[in-house]
């Protein structure tokens, strides 16, 4: 075999993986415009399910619920993520090092975090709601923020951290004159990736929402509604949250690129 | 001469090693000082406990005759040019060079009319709205250079310079730092480890050693008077010859009489002669050396010749210059007598 039937080899490999990957993705996609509405035939474009879908006033309400989580988890998480971030790196600049810790959330499975989160939350007697999602998912964001923030320091260049104090400046003026700036792609890229991860996590926002529907997010309305089966109302749905994802996704790693080439 | 900057009997431990060891030094007001020696010897530390980043362990550091020491680097009259620059990757050259201003809470057009001069200085008005990562490595040197002087401090302290620059570059900068020097009027600190760069530059040098100050003096009294042989060595070139005493005088290991102008050694020694001092024996030279011939270099100005000879385990360095390597032929394996003089022969010893 050739050097170009070799090559002609592994385009298809490449080929078949990227199908498997794809295909039922872009099945969903495909049916949410599909005017029938039924899996088996395809009757024409149409755009009715996304509009039936604003119709719908449950999943609105998840919607809502979602955008409250995944926003607030991401403000929280970004603030403390960053600081977090920072101190161990000037602790490991000190010679420190608690690295394995910060990231056991990242490495714990969601089930186990999520049943440790509603005993914790059951032992406190605490009443669950949003704002226990919200804690949940801090928890596992500030873990993916902290790595991203900390991938762009081991390139940081601390020497601008004395020029600035050896130019006049207090420690306060130069965080956020020098430090937060210079780090600022960073820290976007993984607020983008953690409103990207709070958006769409089910398994711990069932376990820590509490009874009633007033606390359901997306993902658990998409679940319920799952359960009498695939409506293409459904299909519209994930599309929009599949959207939104790649939209922050792409953008994460835009900035965190832009932050790592050195300067 | 009244000092600027007085340190006095400065000690800097880490745990147990002692990276600047009792260092007492004078420097004047105007004055450009060069901080010489291998990585290693302390003169970055040195330079860092002058900034503010870096505690002594006992020891004062007197500024205009104040103890600085307890000053975070913040509130210290002393700026630092790092040997990486340093640059905000973030802010404009303008922007860099203002910043220092912005701290002094200057009036916004006292800061633009500085920030416009000193730019001109550095001839880099051009450039100002540029980020340093549009910049060549000489163009941010400049911008460093700016930032720091722009602040108008007692003292500059400068961390290799001209480390990042190449050859040809480094050799034009040496000359523009010293014109920058005489025009600002400040006093320079430059800590570097290329020896000729502080020939050059500096007023006056100090070689330092495994943290102890060895010798501090003008260029050319360290390198025509080295004070130890490890001055000696490190600065220049120096061909080292084993010598023995006896009651006839000191002589070569060739069992050749040696003359020199210094004292006579107690014990072994070393005489010290620079590769430029000897030339092809002449009558009434002080000494004389036989050898041979044993590899050519040709550096432009100057013929270098290795000679080896009984006196040394090491090849003899002579420089000849042009018009005197025209005269003559010197072929490899060629026998040569070399001659000096006594009063460019030191002693050390050993």
């Amino acid at each position: 075999m050739g050097e170009r039937g070799t090559f002609r080899v592994m385009l298809l490999i490449v080929g078949l993986v990227f199908a498997f990957l794809y295909i039922p993705i872009s099945v969903v996609v495909g049916l949410s415009f599909n005017d029938g509405g039924l899996p088996t035939a395809w009757t024409g474009f149409s755009t009715r399910w996304y509009g039936e879908l604003l119709a719908n006033d449950d999943i609105l309400h998840a919607a809502g619920n979602t955008l409250i989580v995944a926003l607030a988890s991401t403000l929280v998480s970004t603030v403390l993520g960053t600081l977090l971030a920072l101190g161990v790196e000037l602790r490991r600049r000190k010679g420190h090092a608690l690295e394995a810790l910060i990231f056991a959330p990242m490495i714990i499975p969601d089930i186990v975090l999520a049943i440790a989160l509603l005993s914790f939350f059951s032992l406190l007697n605490v009443t669950m709601g949003l704002h226990t999602i919200t804690m949940a998912h801090v928890v596992f964001n500030l873990a993916f923020v902290c790595s991203v923030v900390r991938a762009a320091l081991k390139t940081f260049d601390w020497s601008i951290v004395e020029a600035s104090a050896d130019l006049g400046a207090s420690q306060i003026t130069t965080f956020f004159r020098v430090v937060l700036p210079v780090l600022a792609p960073a820290i976007l890229a993984g607020a983008l990736l953690a409103f990207t991860l709070s958006v769409d996590e089910f398994i711990i926002a069932f376990f820590t929402s509490g009874a009633g529907r007033s606390s359901i997010t997306l993902p658990m309305q998409i679940f319920s509604m799952i359960r009498f089966g695939v409506t293409p109302e459904i299909n519209a749905l994930a599309t929009i949250v599949l959207s939104v994802s790649v939209i922050a996704l792409t953008l994460s790693q835009r900035l965190s690129r832009r932050s790592v080439i050195p300067t | 001469m009244t000092a600027l900057l007085e340190l006095r009997d400065v000690r800097c431990d880490f745990g147990a090693v002692r990276a600047v060891d009792s260092v007492s030094l004078d420097i004047a007001e105007n004055e450009f000082f060069a901080l010489l020696g291998a990585s290693g010897s302390g003169k970055t530390t040195l330079l860092r406990m002058l900034a503010g980043f870096q505690k002594p362990t006992s020891g004062a550091i007197l500024l205009d005759g104040k103890d600085i020491s307890p000053l975070p680097p913040e509130r210290r009259p002393v700026n630092l040019m790092f040997q990486s620059y340093a640059l905000f990757p973030h802010m404009s050259v303008r922007q860099n060079v203002s910043y220092g201003l912005e701290m002094d809470r200057l009036p916004k057009a006292e800061i633009a009319a500085r920030v416009g001069e000193i730019l001109e200085t550095v001839q880099l008005s051009d450039l100002a709205e540029r980020k340093p990562e549009q910049l060549s490595g000489g163009q941010r040197q400049r911008v460093a250079l700016a930032r720091a002087l722009v602040k108008r401090p007692r003292l500059l302290l400068l961390d290799e310079p001209l480390g990042a620059l190449d050859k040809k570059l480094r050799g034009a900068m040496q000359l523009e730092l010293k014109r920058l020097q005489h025009e600002v009027g400040i006093t320079f600190i430059v800590v570097t480890h290329d020896q000729e760069e502080a020939l050059v530059m500096a007023d006056r040098i100090a070689i330092l050693d495994k943290g102890r100050l060895v010798q501090c003096g003008p260029p050319r009294e360290i390198y025509e008077r080295p004070a130890t042989r490890f001055a000696a060595d490190f600065i220049g070139t120096m061909n080292f010859l084993p010598i023995s005493a006896n009651s006839g005088g000191l002589t070569l290991a060739t069992g050749e009489p040696l003359k020199s102008n210094e004292p006579a050694p107690n014990g072994p020694s070393v005489a010290a002669i620079r590769p430029e001092r000897l030339r092809l024996h002449e009558a009434g030279d002080d000494n004389r050396l036989d050898g041979t011939v044993r590899a050519r270099a040709y550096h432009g100005l100057d013929l270098q010749i290795h000679v080896e000879t009984a006196a040394a385990p090491d090849p003899v360095i002579v420089r000849i210059t042009a018009d005197v390597a025209d005269r003559i032929t010197l072929a490899i394996g060629d026998p040569i007598t070399l001659g000096w003089s006594a009063r460019d022969t030191r002693i050390f010893e050993t």
